[in-house]
Order: C-alpha cells, then structure tokens, then sequence
C-alpha cells in the first residue's frame, strides 16, 4: 500500500492532487535505475497497451479489410499472406475484425472501469471518512458483492439488461465498485488518524478540504495500479460474457463472439478462429496485469522481497 | 478462547445480512427484466387469457413486496420453491447438479495447488534466477489467458488431434448412470458401487475440464507460495536448519513449506469464488451437467425461482467457505481476534 | 496413457456384452424433452418421442405423408364432412394392463381440450365434442366440415392415454408422477429410464398390437451442443445423430464414407416476419423491398455451406399446390426492384429507410446469427437501406413480437400437420396470423381461407392456394427464405432409417447387422 508516511519533498507539496501526480511521476524516473526486471516487465505491459490503444483509435488505417466485409476472400481460409490471420465462415478477415475488436474490448472495460471508479473512490473516501453506521451499512453491501463471484453477478445484470454496448459496460462495472471501495475506504481510515490530519482539523479545515488535499492525493497511487489491473479483468469478464451470448449484437466486431463462434468449426480443423481472439484477448489482459504489477512494484516497493 | 468463540459468533452473524443483500440484489434484478416465465412457456399460438390466467397462477401479478416478503419466508423456512418453467421443486435439479460443479470445482481445486505450490515453492528457491522469472511469468500468463479458451486449446489438442481424452460431460454414452447413482460424485459412486470401468471413464471426463480450472488459477498460488516461502526462508529457524548441515531440499520442501501452507490454505478459500466462476464457464465449454449450466438454461428460460436457488446455494458455499477460511485463521493467527 | 486407455476400452467393452444380449443403438441429439404430456408438448423432439411411446387413432407411414390405420382400424366421413366415426382395434392393452377402449380415446380429447395446453388448439379449432358410440367405436363431430382432419388426427395431442395412469388436471413432466412411475402408452416402444437433459432409455412394448421391432433398446443421449454431438459420432461412442448439427459438420460428415448419410428433404421453413398493423412496415412497398433485396442462393451457401434449398413460397417445396411465385415475381437480390419501391415509398440514399432486423441467437441453432449478418449484407446492397441488428432470447422474443416491438424478425416454421394450410393460415388468417406478431388482416384472405379449409375438392383447394400464393408477394405479411433439409448420420451397421416428410423417425423401423 502507498505508505503516507512520507516527508514532504521538495519536488511538491502532498497537499495537492498535482503535487500527487508529480511524486508519482519523480518515483517513476527514480525507478528506472533500481529496479531491473519490474521496470522492463512495466515497459512490456505499457508497450503492448499502447499498441492496443493505437489498434483500437485507428482500426481504418490498419487493418486492409472491412469487418463487416463479408467478400474479403475465400470461405474459412486458413492463413495466408493476404490474410494473415485466415478468413472466417462468412468470408470476413479475422485479422481486420481483430482489430476493430480491439476497440471493443477496450472502449468496454476502460469505460466499466473509469464507471466502477467514479462510483466507487467517493464512496469509499465517503465511508472511511465519515464511519459510523453509513460506513457499517455501506462496507456490508459492499463485503457482500466483493466476496460474490463477481462473473455470476454480471451474468445476471446482462441477461436482465440485454445486449448492447451500455448495458455490457454497466453490468461489467457493477462489480469493480466494491473493489474501489474497499481500497480506497482502507486507505482512508489509516490516512485519517495521521498527525497532519488532525492537525488540520484542529485548525477547523472542511472536511472537503481534508478530503480533497490530504487524503485524496496520497491514494492516487494505489488506485492507479488496481486501476490497471481493474482493466485487464473487465477485459475477461466481458469476453466471458461475449462467449456465453451475453454479449453485443451482432455486427460489432468482438473477441469474444468471434471466439464463441469459431468453436464450432474447431472439429473441421479451423484452428485459426478461435486461436486469434483468445491470444488477443490474453495479451491484452496480460499487457494490464504487467503493467499493474510493474507499477506496484515501483510504487509500493517491498523491499523485503528483493 | 472466549475471544476466539465471540469472533467466530459475530463472524457467522455477520454472514446472514451478507447473504440477504445477495439475495435481495438478485431477486430485484430477475423482476426487472424483460420477458417472464409464462411466455418464455408458452408459444405464440396462447391466446392472452391463456397467459394471464398462467401467471395468475404463479403469482407473478401480486405486487412485488408481496412475493418478496413471501420469497424470503420460505427461505427462511428452507424452501427454495417451484420452478416456474418445469413441474418440479428449485431443489431438486439443484440437488442433481451440485455435485457435479463440487465434484469439478475440488478436483480443480486440487490441481491448482498441485501445479501452483511446487511451483511456487522452486521459484521461491531458485529466487531472482531465470526459472524464478519463468515461471512467475507463467502464473501470470496463466492467470490472463480466458478460462475457456484454455478448454478449447486443451479439447482441440487432446480431444481432436491426440484423440486421447473426452470433451464433454461427465460420463461416456454406454455409461449408464443409474448403475452406481448414489451421492452424485460419480467419483465416489462408482468406486463404491465397485465399477472399476465406470470409474476410469469417469475420471477421463474429469481430467480436462479439471485440468483447465487448474491451470488457470494456479498463477495466484504461484505467486502466494512464492511469497510466502520467501518469508519463511528468512527465518531463524530455517538458518538454523542450514546451520546444521540439513540438505537444503528437506530444508526448503520439508520445514518452509509447511509453514507457508497455511496462508496458502486460507488463499484457497479466498480463491473459491473466483473456482466458482472460472467453473461456470467450464461447464458451457465441456458440457458439464452442473450448476453453472443450469444458471444459463435456466436465465434463458426466466425460471425465477430457480435462477434465485441457484445463486442462494453459489452465495452459502461462498460464505461458508470465507467463513472456514475466517475461523481458521482466527485459530492460528490471535491476533486477529481483536 | 495408451495402454490404459486400451484396458479401460477393454473394459467397457466387456461391460458392454454384459449389457443385453438384445442389440441397442445410442443416439446423439443436441435437443431437449420438454414435458411428457401430450396434451402440452408442442415441440419437434417431444413429439419425437411420443411418436415412439404413444400411438395415434391413425398414424402415417413410416417415411411417407400417406396415412394408415393405428389404434383404429377404419374410419368413416359423413357425406356433411363433419363427423368422423373410428373403429377402434381390439384386445389392445396399455402397457399398465388397462384395455384401451372408445371410452379411453374419450378421456384423452376432453383432457386435451380442458388442459389447455400449448397444442390444445389443434383439438379446439377442429373438434367440437366426442361421443362413445360403444366400448370400439369413437365419434367426432367437427366444429366445421374439415377436408384434412385425417391428417390432424394423427397429430400426438390425439393420442389416446390411459386414464388410470394420467391424472386429468395435471401436466405431466416426469415419469415419476405417474402412478407405477413409468410412462404408459400403447406404442413400439417404453421408457424405462428418464434423466432429463442427460439420457432417456426406451425398451420395446410387450403389449404393443403391432410388428415387434428389431432393436430392443434405444438410448437417447442429449448432448449441450452440436460439436461434441459430431465427435461423439466420430469417436464411435454413438451410432446415429439426429438434429442438429452444424452446417460444417454435416459437410465433413457427409463427405466421410465411414458414415451413412441421409438427408432428408424436410418440411421446416425460414422465413422473415413483418408487423404490418403499426410499424414502420405498415407500407407493404416497403416489405416488397425487403423481399425483393433477400438473396436466398448467397444465404444458403455463406451460411449453411449449400446444405439447404430456396424457399419462394410459404408452401414448401414439394408439397401440393407449391408455387414458386417469390422466384417469378420478385427473384434473389433485385436491388433495382427495391430501390424503385423505396423510392415510391420515399425513400433514397440520402435519405434512408432504418429499421432493426431482429433474431433470436440460440431457439434456431448457432447458424442463426450469421444468417441475420449476412441478410444484413443484402440488405444494405441498396443505398437507400440501413439496418441495424438486434437480438433477444427465445424468451424475450416472444414477448416483442406480442407487444409488436419488432418490426421485422426471423422466424422458423416445423408442420403440425401435413398441408399447405398449416403453413399459410397460420400467418396470414386474422388469428393466426395476431399470434405470430404479424397481425395482418385482410377479410378476403380469411375468406379465402375458410373456402380451402372447408372444401374437399382438391381443384378448389389448389385454385384458393395458387390465389393465396401470388397475392403473398404483393402484400408480403412475410418473405420465405430457405427451407431444410434435415441430415441424419449413422454407422454403417445401422439400417432402416425411414424418416418422410413428416419427420417422424420411427426406432421400431431400425435394425442393426
């Protein structure tokens, strides 16, 4: 966890949400040196993210075929060089549909994420801050999520709700938020008994002030790296709802229909409908996870470890 | 040990409100959604009327606090109710199909720790070097891939192209069930029943699917046992084993591992819910006749009271486990007591 | 790994011997039993099943639309066309030991009709009351004079059931809420195992009146989904598939000479559904313009690898009175046609006609999908066109398409009975036509209907048919796509596979060398 027992430095005051920013981005330069293999791992995972978010902004210029095409090529070709990534059964390239599916899978789980967060921070800083019987009440509700297989919760949000691209989005979301809450609420609770905090209080800073400038910033670094790894499984839950037909209609290019839907041809010896969008959808939930663990380890140093 | 039985009481209190919001989180959102069990019954040639009177019949006109209030009574009561599709008690497919996801959840479970501890205790000992980095980078390799893709991966490969292993469900078509049927761990069964060729084929179609859970969810143990025997290894008593000339494998398998197993122990009842997903979508790509399954079917049907049966029974296994899990680490460590 | 699974085939093969000198055949379905109550179920495999356990007063002959005596040996039409009197066959028991007697067939039809049941309407908009003329003679008197009733009486909601076994106000769903715990009928075959979703085990009646079948035991296997149906065939651990398989693996399958293969010629039919009383269909040049843009060859080959036929009329293929008049009148993909509709309707590139084509993903099998992207395809091939996908559970769907949320949907059609008024007053009659979600309404199509529904003579029938057909593809209440073709697999030491156009698969028809 961040440790908040930090001096001041003199690269910014902590008591402000750019002086947040800028510590971050001074461990992040300082890091480099120090740690080897994490920072290459982090540098893998931001490499892969980057291209992926490159892939899904510009799906036109790279990908040579229409998507929705379906007289790319041949019927279930298996690859070639004009299709790298082989035709599928409606005679579309997959390569093509990979990467318009990047845009998907990706608009999907950062917009659940960004979603689960914004709900999630303020209820947790909220709870931690204000305690009492709103916090009892409100770490019980979300205790009980959290500790639910969050997949079967999104499975029935998305069969209540319907296909759609919001109704994926919200029901992916639904069950990050206690994730948020939890940590952020955790960190609250230490950060509130910290001398400075007090002090402030003592002096009548409000409360939005307390919150806002001291305890906010300090748990920016924490969220960042759940953040990450928040995306890599909204990723895997939305595939797996994609697979079991929860997902979107049809007509947007997506990982995980593909994949549903390329099953059926596996005994044919079409090994290339399937093999594409489970890499794709791997890599890019591996691309995260690094990421986020890369960053806890710059970050949140265990030194005992090394 | 006052303290121990006060926390394991308001523990287990704290579990009945846990369960209640679930319960009450899923039966708001089945009322809400669209198409209801009457017309997912029957066709397009009911006449209205037809409908309605069905409906009335099943209560689902009365208001919603009304069915709600009566839901919670029979639970209560540990009534799961009636299907609202098929002419049968909630508790009876439940009942037939619970063993079969207990059944491939343990068994997952016990691969898990079979690939994840060893592993996790070699890298922990071969800390910093390649086969360290190697095989973290295979928990998390492992950990991302979707758990049905690794089910494709390993039917295509052992299934289709070795052709040595079943796909699908949990026993071969000249295998009839009803010769050893008794707990529903077929198991079990067929060992008790003494049918030595039943329980092959049985322990075929568990090997796949079992398999792919355990896979997938071995990274977390990778990376726990390897943590936490690196936190034992520092300790004293493990200088001193060395000290006294102990081989370092009895030094690091025997003494260490004993004393990272633990946490690891509690790990796994931390992991079963996400056994519990990663479940469900192996039953969809095996054919498993379990509870995951019926959860879809049943969604597809809008079979109220079964979809909600079957999340009662997924969120007590979950909270009994976190509540084991909870107790024995309330037993070993006092500290969290207070 | 090898050795052991040579001793564990050994094994089961031992085991197998062991099993019953009487030759059994295993076969593979990927669909579901619902209930086991006549007077309820109402779908393809069910049916299946019934056809097997239960018999009918008549029945048809296996592999052939042409219908034969059953429990009733001769049956007699008065010359008003309105009442039907059957002789039943004698000394026939069910197989709980109760005789089966006029009075059963009477129970049978009143429960029918009382239960209400999903198929209850193939009794009630047909029969009027039943009497016992005595304990072998059966009279029904119709509600109106019924050119086809034959065909309807062999239809499963008319198989007689035994009254001392079936409770009068229940459906029944498993055989263990029968008294005795099995299910009782009067037909080649009894089950003797039910697991639902799993496995149901049928043995041969002893106290069947008819032919005893070769095959002693047939175990129905149900399988989640069409690929390890396949390789279930393939790794030999079933003798015989029977819907539904996915188009690549009928086309690998078929190819293989290690199987034998059937196809037959089936009466199912696709076609797409308009709601023509409030939306945005309600302009029948629209629906002619979708209609007309529908391009059934390219559907057929890019979705179902050639494997089913083109459809130009809601009466199938082969069926009487046919009439390719969607071919003549409209043909495949007719972009200019469509255009010029869409633009006396008003519409054009720059001003496009949208709506959403719905589908249901899984009630029709996995194809289903890529036959809405595809359709989508054609459908755009004007300009003036733009479609967007939707989709809904079988559940939801039916919902919609009562509440008139679809303006146009895909749709799939098995027969009832055997003619060509099943497959268009079903839509366009008024009532029909409400329950489909079409609502279309036209009095001198009802009137029309009634005329063919109430004349014997075949000239009249076909002249209304042939009628019905070309007004079809000027009001368009819907567009038929492609009709099926059903793909049976077997071992080779499987015979006897007789399944006509009825689709009745008959398992006393089966034999094993």
């Amino acid at each position: 966890m961040a440790s908040p027992m930090a001096p001041p430095t003199a690269a910014g005051s902590r008591f402000s949400v750019a002086g947040g920013l800028a510590r971050l981005l001074a461990r992040f330069g300082a890091a480099h040196k120090k740690y080897g293999v994490e920072w290459w791992i982090l540098i893998a995972g931001a490499v892969v993210i980057l291209f992926a978010i490159f892939m899904a902004s510009f799906p036109a210029t790279l990908a040579r075929y229409d998507p929705l095409d379906q007289e790319a090529g041949p019927q279930m070709a298996a690859p070639s060089r004009a299709h790298p990534m082989g035709t599928d059964n409606l005679s579309r390239d997959v390569l093509s549909r990979m990467i318009h599916g990047s845009r998907t899978i990706l608009g999907v789980a950062f917009a659940a994420a960004i979603l689960s967060s914004l709900i999630g921070i303020p209820l947790g800083l909220l709870s931690g801050f204000a305690g009492g019987p709103l916090d009892r009440v409100l770490s019980l509700i979300m205790d009980s999520i959290y500790s639910f297989p969050g997949l079967i919760l999104a499975i029935a949000f998305a069969a209540m709700l319907g296909p759609g691209v919001v109704n994926i989005t919200l029901s992916v979301a639904v069950i990050y938020i206690p994730t948020y809450f939890r940590l952020v609420r955790g960190q609250t609770l230490s950060i509130k008994e910290e001398l400075y905090v007090e002090a402030a209080r003592a002096i009548g800073a409000p409360r939005r002030t307390i919150l806002g400038r001291y305890i906010f910033p300090n748990v920016i670094a924490t969220v960042v790296v759940v953040f990450s790894l928040n995306i890599a499984d909204a990723i895997m839950t939305e595939a797996a709802l994609s697979y079991i037909g929860l997902g979107l209609p049809a007509g947007i290019p997506d990982w995980g229909m593909d994949l549903s839907m390329g099953k059926k041809f596996l005994p044919s010896g079409v090994w290339w409908m399937i093999t594409f969008p489970g890499a794709m959808i791997s890599l890019l939930a591996l691309g995260f996870t690094m990421l986020g663990e890369g960053l806890s380890e710059i970050l949140n140093p265990r030194l005992l470890e090394k | 040990m006052k303290n121990l039985l006060r926390y394991a009481l308001t523990r287990i209190l704290l579990t009945i409100p846990m369960l209640w919001i679930l319960l009450t989180l899923v039966f708001v959102v089945l009322r809400i959604m669209p198409g209801d069990p009457v017309s997912a019954m029957l066709g397009g040639h009911a006449p209205e009327r037809v409908i309605e009177q069905k409906k009335e019949e099943l209560g689902l006109n009365r208001p919603i606090l009304a069915q709600y209030l009566d839901y919670l009574g029979d639970l209560a009561r540990l009534d799961l109710g009636n299907s609202m599709i098929y002419n049968q008690k909630v508790s009876q497919p439940l009942l037939e199909k619970l063993p079969a996801t207990l059944e491939l959840t343990m068994v997952g479970m016990a691969f898990t720790m079979l690939i994840g501890i060893p592993l996790g205790a070699y890298a922990a000992s071969r800390r910093r070097t390649g086969r360290d980095f190697g095989i973290r980078l295979f928990g998390n390799v492992a950990y991302c891939i979707p758990v049905f893709w690794m089910g494709l991966m390993l039917q295509l490969v052992f299934g289709i192209w070795l052709d040595l292993l079943p796909i699908a469900g949990r026993t071969g078509p000249r295998v009839f069930v009803k010769d050893f049927q008794n707990t529903g761990f077929y198991l079990l069964d067929t060992l008790l029943a003494g049918q030595w060729a039943s329980f092959a084929d049985v322990a075929l179609h568990l090997l796949l699917p079992s398999l792919t859970l355990g896979i997938v969810l071995s990274g977390i143990f990778i990376r726990l046992t390897r943590a936490n025997m690196l936190d034992t290894l520092k300790a004293d008593y493990v200088l001193a084993a060395r000290a006294r000339g102990i081989p370092e494998r009895r030094v690091v398998y025997g003494h260490a591992l004993k004393n990272a197993f633990i946490p690891v122990l509690t790990m796994l009842g931390l992991q079963f819910a996400a056994l519990l997903a990663g479940a469900i979508l192996t039953e969809t790509t095996f054919s498993w006749p379990g509870m995951g399954r019926l959860l879809l079917e049943r969604i597809y049907l809008r079979d109220y009271p079964t979809i909600q049966g079957v999340i009662v029974v997924f969120a007590f296994f979950v909270s009994l486990v976190s509540l084991a899990v909870d107790l024995i680490y309330a037993l070993i460590d006092p500290r969290v007591r207070y | 790994m090898k050795r052991a699974l040579l001793i564990l085939a050994l094994a089961i093969l031992a085991a197998g011997a062991v099993f019953g000198a009487g030759k059994t055949i295993v076969f593979g379905t990927t669909d579901k039993m619902t209930n086991l109550d006549p007077a309820e179920a109402y779908d393809f495999h069910t049916w299946e099943i019934f056809y097997n356990v239960y018999n009918g007063l008549l029945n048809y002959a296996p592999g052939t639309t042409q219908i034969v005596p059953g429990m009733a040996e001769s049956y007699s039409v008065n010359p008003a066309g309105d009442e039907f009197t059957f002789k039943l066959r004698r000394g026939v028991k069910f197989t709980d030991g109760s005789p089966f007697n006029a009075q059963a067939v009477k129970w049978s039809i009143d429960r029918g009709m009382a239960l209400k049941g999903q198929p209850s309407w193939l009794i009630t908009d047909f029969v009027d009351s039943v009497s016992v003329v005595d304990d072998y003679t059966v009279k029904f008197k119709l509600k109106f004079p019924c050119a086809y009733f034959h065909t309807v009486v062999a239809t499963p909601p008319y198989y007689p059931i035994s009254p001392n076994i079936y409770p009068a106000d229940k459906i029944i769903w498993d055989p263990a809420e029968m008294a005795g715990g099995q299910l009782v009928g009067l037909g080649a075959y009894k089950m003797t195992s039910f697991k639902r979703d799993e496995e149901v085990i049928l043995e041969t009646n002893p106290s069947y009146w008819g032919k005893k079948p070769a095959i002693d035991r047939v175990v129905i296997r149900y399988f989640a989904d069409a690929t390890t149906l396949r390789l279930a065939l393939e790794k030999g651990e079933i003798d015989l598939t029977y819907r539904t398989l996915n188009p690549s693996d009928i086309k690998d399958l078929a190819a293989n000479k290690k199987y034998t293969t059937y196809k037959l010629p089936g009466p199912q039919i696709r076609y797409l559904c308009f709601e023509t009383s409030e939306s945005v269909f309600q302009n029948k040049l629209l629906r002619r313009a979708v209609a007309a843009l529908i391009n059934r060859p390219d559907i057929i080959q890019k979705v179902y690898l050639g494997q089913n036929s083109p459809l130009y009329s809601m009466v199938p293929n082969g069926m009487i009175y046919h009439s390719d008049d969607f071919k003549t009148v409209m043909g495949d993909g007719n972009v200019a046609l469509a255009d010029k509709l869409l633009a006396q309707a008003g519409f054009s590139a720059a001003k496009p006609f949208e709506f959403d084509l719905w589908y249901t993903p899984s009630h029709y099998g996995d194809p289903e999908v890529n036959m809405a992207e595809v359709l989508k395809v054609q459908l755009e091939k004007s300009k003036a066109i733009k479609v967007t996908l939707q989709s809904a559970e079988w559940a939801a769907y039916k919902e919609k398409w009562k509440h008139k949320e679809m303006p146009v949907f895909f749709l799939g059609w098995y027969p009832d009975y055997i003619d060509p008024d099943n497959y268009t007053a079903a839509f366009a009659g008024t009532s029909g036509s409400a329950g489909m979600g079409i609502y279309f309404s036209n009095p001198d199509w009802d009137a029309l209907f009634v005329k063919e529904q109430s004349n014997a003579d075949p000239k009249v029938r076909e002249s209304v048919f042939k009628e019905i057909q070309k007004r079809w593809t000027d009001e368009v209440p819907t567009a038929p796509i492609w009709q099926g073709d059903l793909y049976v697999f077997t071992k080779p030491s499987v015979k006897g596979v007789k399944i006509g156009p009825t689709l009745q698969f008959l398992y006393s028809e089966l034999s094993m060398q």
